[in-house]
């Protein structure tokens, strides 16, 4: 490269109200701008273009996760050590114990706990002929599932989801979102620490798998404990907002639910689809280790980098009429909902499962989706609805 | 062209396959075979190969180029 230039400017605060409910515009602008954008607001540098995102995204051992992934210092310093805050040699021998129990292979079994729970849940449903997509539908099969799997106790469980939501929100910009969010994180730090204190884990669940690796000796007290929130934190709300917007989206595009019950060896690519068009986790951070550059643009060292996985999912540079939602489009597994490299999901078998056992099973008796007014649930990593409003017309 | 696999950092996603079925397979235990491991790809595969590098969640798949075989 031989001329570095230095990064446009782009002032406004991409985490209002507003913006959370309507964050593509934004997106869109960044992307114009250039391959890193200063956000004037939030003191950090937008990357929202694909190539430059998967760039950062491939360069772990500049673009770094310790004190990277949020945008502010207390939630940095919360999550320091887990395995999605950690590089390196560290990230390396974390991984391998979170993703070992989460491979495809070691799902296996879960294929069919979790197929018989999506047709039974969708049973009951079409049943009923209307409901919530969020509440009845997407946030009931990981809740039933998900929480076993990794070995929560009974006890405490009723608090997942307000800790699961606040931890993402505490990855935004210290706003009034992140400030209320910080004391619950302690909250759900509190009970790690506890589970892998006094134990109460469920025999033969990840969560046990983490204390059989802290008890060997492979990893200390501090890190089973930030283990268990690896597991926890993540599981659920990511796989509650795809189902969520996957009903919407079909909803709003018949011809394409058609599409996938003439052909459902499709569901895998629409799952793809949906994770792509309405990504889950807007994006995370990183912080450059050494001056670098993104796309020819100057990037300080010690600057805060903020990964748009969703605005890379609508390059119009790499995906062909990206806004449009199409569950046969041919590079869907190209998108990067999930990450990609080194900090990849280590989730997306599990989460891949969920969603597809859900579509299959709807496919098999749903019509038509008659979807009412939608509500959003507003967060500052996850986008997701509240309520998804819905009347199932079954064949 | 040839695609180093990192055994290691491969996880099983199999999104390699999908791409690549005649370079990548998972066996029936879920371990992943790269039929090119080691060896050049005939032109034919290049892309698909390099597609499926592209897709690998973990980046478990690296392109390494190498110069055309030498004529004599
Ligand atoms: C649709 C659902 C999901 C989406 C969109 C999603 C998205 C992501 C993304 C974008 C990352 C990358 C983080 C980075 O670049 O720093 C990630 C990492 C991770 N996810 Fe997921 N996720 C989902 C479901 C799950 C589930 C169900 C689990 C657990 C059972 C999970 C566990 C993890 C873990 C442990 C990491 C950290 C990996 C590492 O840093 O090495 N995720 N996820
Ligand atoms: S896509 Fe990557 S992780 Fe998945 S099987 Fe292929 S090499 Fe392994």
């Amino acid at each position: 490269m031989t001329t570095v230039a230095t990064a446009p400017h782009f002032d406004a605060d991409i985490y209002t109200d507003q913006a959370l409910r309507e964050p593509y515009g934004h997106y869109r602008a960044l992307r114009d701008l250039g391959p890193a954008v200063w956000l004037s607001a939030h003191d950090a540098y937008a990357v929202a273009r694909y190539d430059d995102v998967k760039h950062v995204l491939a360069t772990p051992e500049v673009f770094r996760s310790a004190n990277g992934i949020a945008l502010n210092e207390p939630a940095n310093a919360a999550i320091l050590g887990c395995t999605l805050a950690s590089d390196g040699e560290r990230h390396a021998h974390l991984r391998r114990i979170v993703a070992h129990r989460l491979t495809p292979r070691a799902l296996r079994p879960m294929r069919e706990v979790v197929t018989d729970a999506a047709d039974a849940l969708v049973a009951d449903l079409v049943a009923r002929g209307s409901f919530d997509a969020v509440g009845d539908l997407a946030r009931a099969l990981p809740l039933s599932i998900v929480p076993d799997f990794i070995g929560w106790p009974e006890e405490g469980r009723e608090h997942l989801l307000r800790w699961a939501g606040a931890n993402f929100d505490s990855f935004g910009p210290l706003n009034a979102r992140t400030e209320a969010a910080l004391p619950q994180c302690g909250e759900m730090a509190a009970y790690g620490a506890r589970l892998v204190r006094e134990g109460g884990v469920l025999p033969g669940s990840l969560g046990a798998g983490v204390l059989e690796a802290r008890d060997g000796g492979e990893i200390t007290d501090e890190q089973a404990m930030m283990l268990m929130l690896d597991y926890l934190a993540p599981s659920l709300d990511t796989t509650i907002s795809a189902v969520g917007s996957a009903i919407w989206l079909f909803g709003a595009h018949p011809e394409q639910w058609d599409r996938l019950r003439a052909e459902p060896e499709l569901v895998p690519n629409a799952v793809q689809e949906v994770v792509r068009l309405e990504s889950p986790i807007r994006g995370f951070g990183r912080l450059a280790a050494q001056d670098t550059e993104i796309g020819g643009v100057a990037v300080p060292a010690g600057s805060r980098v903020l990964v748009l996985y969703a605005s890379a999912n609508r390059d119009e540079r790499h995906f062909a009429d990206p806004d449009r939602f199409d569950v046969a489009r041919p590079d869907a597994l190209e998108q990067l909902g999930f990450g990609f490299g080194e900090h990849g999901c280590a989730g997306q078998g599990l989460a891949k499962l969920e969603i597809a056992a859900l579509l299959t099973a709807l496919a098999r008796t749903v019509r038509r989706f008659e979807v009412g007014a939608p509500e959003r649930a507003l967060n500052n990593l996850i986008r997701a609805f509240a309520s998804v409003p819905v009347t199932v017309h079954a064949d | 062209m040839r695609i180093e696999a990192d055994y290691d950092r491969c996880e099983g996603h199999g999104q390699c396959e999908e791409r690549a079925p005649e370079v990548f397979e998972l066996d029936d235990d879920g371990n992943l075979v790269h039929h090119y491991e080691g060896r050049d790809l005939p032109a034919g595969l290049e892309d698909a190969a390099r597609g499926a590098a592209a897709v690998c969640p973990v980046a478990a798949l690296r392109v390494v180029e190498t110069s055309p075989a030498p004529r004599t």
